[in-house]
């Protein structure tokens, strides 16, 4: 609690001395331009709808898949891996969930109105940003560029979704001067319970949440500048529905202080560093289920400080981007049980027994480009990654005498090669790469899994996960149309996964048995993914998308939490001041499930979705009025990554309406 | 600007507020336990030119095992006594009269290092109105023999992870078992010792009291102690942990082998005695099977611990 005061009072003294030198003013410079060349304006909204939770936004990129235990807080899966395999970062600063469960994927700690971009990128060209398998998801937050005179700009964004009653409001306001900048943004969502498709509800699916965050930048001179962010994330009552428990409040604090230093001469671009520090603590309990046996306390904490920086240089046709990653995180998470007769003593157990992380690592990318046709990018990383476990006698119960720190080294490279040939591209590339085992891979201790009822027991003694891999793709494009195949496959040696011990009995009442995380020889991913986009009217437009995985271990049975074939297609027309927008998405029965890992056979389902909106003029405000439904066919339909084969939400009408100021 | 310090203020007084607060896991492990480390007098008394001052941890005499460190000092001299022969019989009187003792060092042995006699007492129940205890010593100086008794007090042991069971083997000869370690254990593998001891029936009729032959108690050797610590908690379904050792004797005689405890609150240690060509003296196996909501059964011999 100390160190937080430290770095608010910090903050503080950051915030007052901007407003000493705020009187002072200086000419327009190069930083100006850099910075609105650098600031991407994307919305982070779907086609299909505007007021999207960050969840549903990344939905929408075809190698995301997400795990979900309700309406809120879809763990991502990226390239059909678990967050274990990928980087899921806030502007490259590492955030660690403090739920065992993984029911606090880092994605939960912001909201759509704090954000400007998602950039994912696939396998270890994500190694930018520390040790990968999967790739990286890096969210990107809003900042307004530096404009010259005082320019205010905001949002505000209303709405109700009937399914689940789910009222929000957003809003963001930014100010922006020659030399002080400030984003800000609040949040406000708050859901019942929905009702599946066949108009049942669905118990403890409802959820509330609050998110605010400010950014405060101030332009130290012509050529560098300051900038404060602060996120204050909380969620209460939150119902998982595929859970034995729910969460009763959930807090996050992400806070940073980024230094950001131009070069007008010279190799050296850029040069952006940031000190970070984030807090997050996560109180799931049971006091709503009075139905179960045992009553259960599982708090979580999640602290970590950090230090981002990165320079990009730049000379001819070739760049590069050099970034240094450092963090150090303490992971704890408590379970208290409370006997039938509440006299007696309770039980108590670290399910992370207070592990510390340590990670730092170098980590280059090169992009050479060869001709105006071809581009050649390359780079590796060299990380050192340190744990250490301070009741390491919680981890000797399963593994006598494994050693209380543990140091691992862990490499990668990536080499990939561009080409265009009129309207064709085509991509190859490679990767190899290791990882860590997870906090939890390395030291859970019976951490329950509702998915295949099994407690799980790290092991620190896991080798590292590597990675080998290959992509490739092929694409065409023209004025109506746009074609794109891609295709990855990799091959992970000691993947790591839980497996039954025959040792132990199990701890959660649920639980049927004991798992240990322990490394399969090898597994194989395969991820296929077919885009097309076609003009067909000047004003309708079509889009589709196809994706398949498959995924085996060293057996060649199948591996867990792969997607089986899926389709989403969508029109979409627009007309004056209308747009339509329709879209089918669905998956195909799972065959290739895995009965071993916990998995039955997933049938196949189909969504149906209908949009609208309208735009008009609320004095000088522009205004865009939504109104649409999900699953229109009130469909009962669970997802191969539903947990429990909880049913996903049937018929939801949504409006929104959204002020831009 | 003075609005964002407030906000900036604002957030962190929600943040701050009321976070639940982690547990101490220290404090946690020592909520029903105590360690005791330190050896204190429970009793000194006087006999003609002599004193004898006892030792115990805490000071105290607990039911179970206690281990015990005897002084005796010459008055006269003022030196005290060393190597001598000194016998050691703890007698206790029921409310009809009846005398009986428990398991006990009878010689006790002089630690010329530490300058006191060793030895031990495994009281099987604790002073009330109608249970007496009464220490019996002899020791000799000089070929002049002193016998002393002395009334003491045994306290009940509210440490349960040193508890202790009596019971009569399949031989139909009496056995007693005391827990002697760990004292507070944690989650994790825990060094489990424990004395094993047996009454050696008398074979002759008795002698004058206090007759040692009638009341003499042995060390068990060379059995073996199998372990299944189990929760009998409702709701922990006949949780078990991995990884245990049963307990082999050591060379001090007592018993030593792994408990691993996997969380915090009641166990029980489920035992079978196995004499030395294992055959079993006491115990049955218990149910292996986790069946939630049904408090775990416990074996034939088994003794129940908390922390």
């Amino acid at each position: 609690m100390r160190k937080l005061i430290l770095i608010f009072l910090f903050c503080a003294t950051v915030i007052n001395a901007q407003t000493i030198l705020k009187e002072k003013d200086s000419v327009k410079t190069v930083l100006d331009e850099v910075i609105i060349i650098a600031a991407k304006k994307k919305k982070i909204e779907t086609d299909m709808k505007m007021a999207v939770s960050v969840d549903e936004f990344l939905a929408s990129s075809d190698n995301i898949s997400f795990i979900k235990r309700g309406a809120y807080a879809w763990e991502p899966l990226l390239n059909n891996m678990s967050t274990e395999r990928s980087i899921i970062t806030i502007d490259g600063m590492h955030i660690f969930g403090a739920c065992t469960d993984k029911m606090d994927p880092v994605t939960t700690y912001v909201e759509s109105n704090n954000l400007s971009d998602i950039d994912i990128k696939s396998g270890q060209e994500g190694s930018l940003q520390g040790a990968t398998v999967a790739g990286s998801i890096d969210l990107k937050r809003k900042s307004t560029a530096f404009k010259k005179g005082e320019n205010y700009n905001g949002a505000y964004q209303t709405g109700f979704e009937f399914n689940n009653n789910q009222f929000f409001n957003l809003a963001n306001a930014s100010y922006s001067s020659d030399k002080l900048v400030v984003d800000a943004s609040i949040s406000h969502r708050k859901a019942g319970n929905y009702t599946d498709g066949n108009n049942d509800k669905v118990n403890h699916s409802q959820f509330h949440k609050f998110n605010a965050s400010l950014g405060v930048a101030y332009k130290t001179n012509d050529l560098s500048s300051l900038r404060v962010d602060a996120i204050f994330d909380k969620a209460k009552d939150v119902g998982f529905p595929a859970l034995p428990m729910d969460l009763s409040l959930s807090r996050a604090l992400i806070t940073s202080v980024a230094y950001k230093q131009f070069f007008e001469k010279g190799i050296v671009k850029v040069w952006d560093s940031k000190v970070y520090f984030n807090a997050v603590e996560h109180y799931m309990d049971d006091t709503t289920r009075p139905e179960n046996l045992v009553h259960m306390d599982m708090p979580g904490w999640s602290t970590t400080y950090g230090l981002v920086s990165k320079v990009n240089l730049q000379k001819d046709n070739y760049s590069s981007e050099i970034q240094l990653n450092a963090y150090n995180n303490l992971s704890i998470a408590e379970m208290r049980m409370y006997p039938q007769d509440r006299s007696e003593r309770t039980m108590f157990a670290y399910s992370w027994p207070w592990v510390t992380t340590t990670y730092a690592g170098i980590s280059m990318n090169n992009y050479w480009d060869i001709s105006n046709a071809s581009q050649l990018s390359f780079g590796g990383t060299l990380g050192v990654n340190y744990n250490y476990s301070k009741y390491v006698e919680f981890n000797w119960i399963f593994h006598p005498g494994t050693p209380q720190e543990k140091t691992r080294f862990l490499p990668s490279l990536h080499a990939g090669y561009n080409l265009n040939v009129g309207d064709f591209d085509f991509s190859v590339g490679g990767g190899y790469g290791h990882r860590a085992p997870s906090v939890s891979e390395g030291y859970g201790y019976y951490i329950y899994n509702s998915f295949d009822r099994y407690d799980y027991i790290g092991n620190p003694d896991l080798k590292n996960e590597i990675s080998y891999e290959t992509n490739a793709s092929a694409g065409f494009k023209n004025e109506k149309l746009s074609v794109q195949a891609k295709v990855n496959y990799f091959y992970i040696k000691n993947y790591i996964i839980g497996k039954i011990l025959n040792l132990g009995s199990p701890m959660n009442y649920q639980s049927v048995g004991v798992k240990g995380y322990t490394s399969l020889d090898y597994a194989t991913l395969f991820n296929f993914s077919l885009n097309g986009k076609y003009s067909i009217l000047q004003n309708l437009h079509w889009k589709g998308t196809l994706t398949y995985a498959r995924g085996l271990d060293d057996n060649q049975s199948n591996l867990p939490f792969i997607r089986p074939l899926s389709y989403q297609t969508s029109l979409h027309y627009s007309y004056k001041k209308f747009r339509i927008l329709t879209s089918l998405n669905g998956d195909f029965k799972q065959h290739n499930y895995s009965p071993f890992y916990g998995e039955d056979e997933t049938p196949s389902y189909k969504n149906w979705n209908v949009s609208a909106d309208y735009t008009f003029y609320i004095m000088d405000y522009k205004t865009v009025f939504q109104i649409g439904a999900e699953n229109l066919f009130n469909e009962y339909y669970s997802t191969y990554a539903d947990w429990g084969n909880i049913p996903r939400m049937g018929r939801n009408i949504f409006t929104s309406l959204k002020i831009n100021f | 600007m003075k609005h964002l310090q407030g906000i900036v203020f604002a957030v962190f007084v929600m943040f701050s507020s009321c976070t639940i607060d982690k547990t101490d896991y220290e404090a946690e492990l020592n909520v029903e336990t105590t360690e005791y480390i330190e050896f204190k007098e429970v009793t000194s008394f006087n006999t003609e030119n002599y004193n004898i001052s006892i030792e115990a941890l805490n000071g105290v005499f607990y039911r179970g095992y206690n281990e015990v460190h005897l002084k005796i000092t010459n008055t006269v001299s003022n030196t005290s006594l060393e190597n001598s022969e000194v016998t050691f019989l703890p007698i206790m009187t029921d409310a009809n009269g009846n005398k009986s003792s428990c398991p006990h060092a009878y010689n006790i042995i002089y630690n010329a290092d530490e300058g006191y006699y060793v030895g031990y007492v495994v009281f099987t129940s604790e002073s009330d109105s109608t249970i007496d205890w009464q220490l019996y010593i002899d020791f000799t100086e000089n070929d002049n023999t002193q016998s002393v008794n002395e009334t003491i007090v045994v306290e009940e042991q509210t440490n349960l992870n040193l508890n202790m069971t009596a019971f009569t083997g399949n031989d139909d000869e009496q056995y007693f078992i005391a827990l002697v370690a760990p004292q507070s254990p944690s989650v994790a593998q825990n060094d489990l010792v424990a004395g094993i001891y047996k009454y050696n029936k008398p074979t002759n009729v008795a002698g004058t009291f206090p007759d040692p032959t009638q009341f003499s108690y042995s060390t068990v050797n060379n059995h073996t102690l199998l372990l299944d610590p189990r929760m009998p908690e409702p709701s922990m379904g006949n949780h078990s942990s991995p990884n245990n050792v049963d307990l082999t004797q050591g060379d001090d005689g007592l018993y030593y082998g792994v408990v691993n405890y996997t969380m915090t609150g009641n166990w029980t240690l489920n035992f079978i005695l196995n004499d030395e060509n294992g055959q079993i003296i006491k115990g049955t196996e218990v149910s292996t099977e986790f069946t939630p909501g049904i408090e775990g059964e416990r074996g034939e011999l088994h003794i129940d611990i908390l922390f």
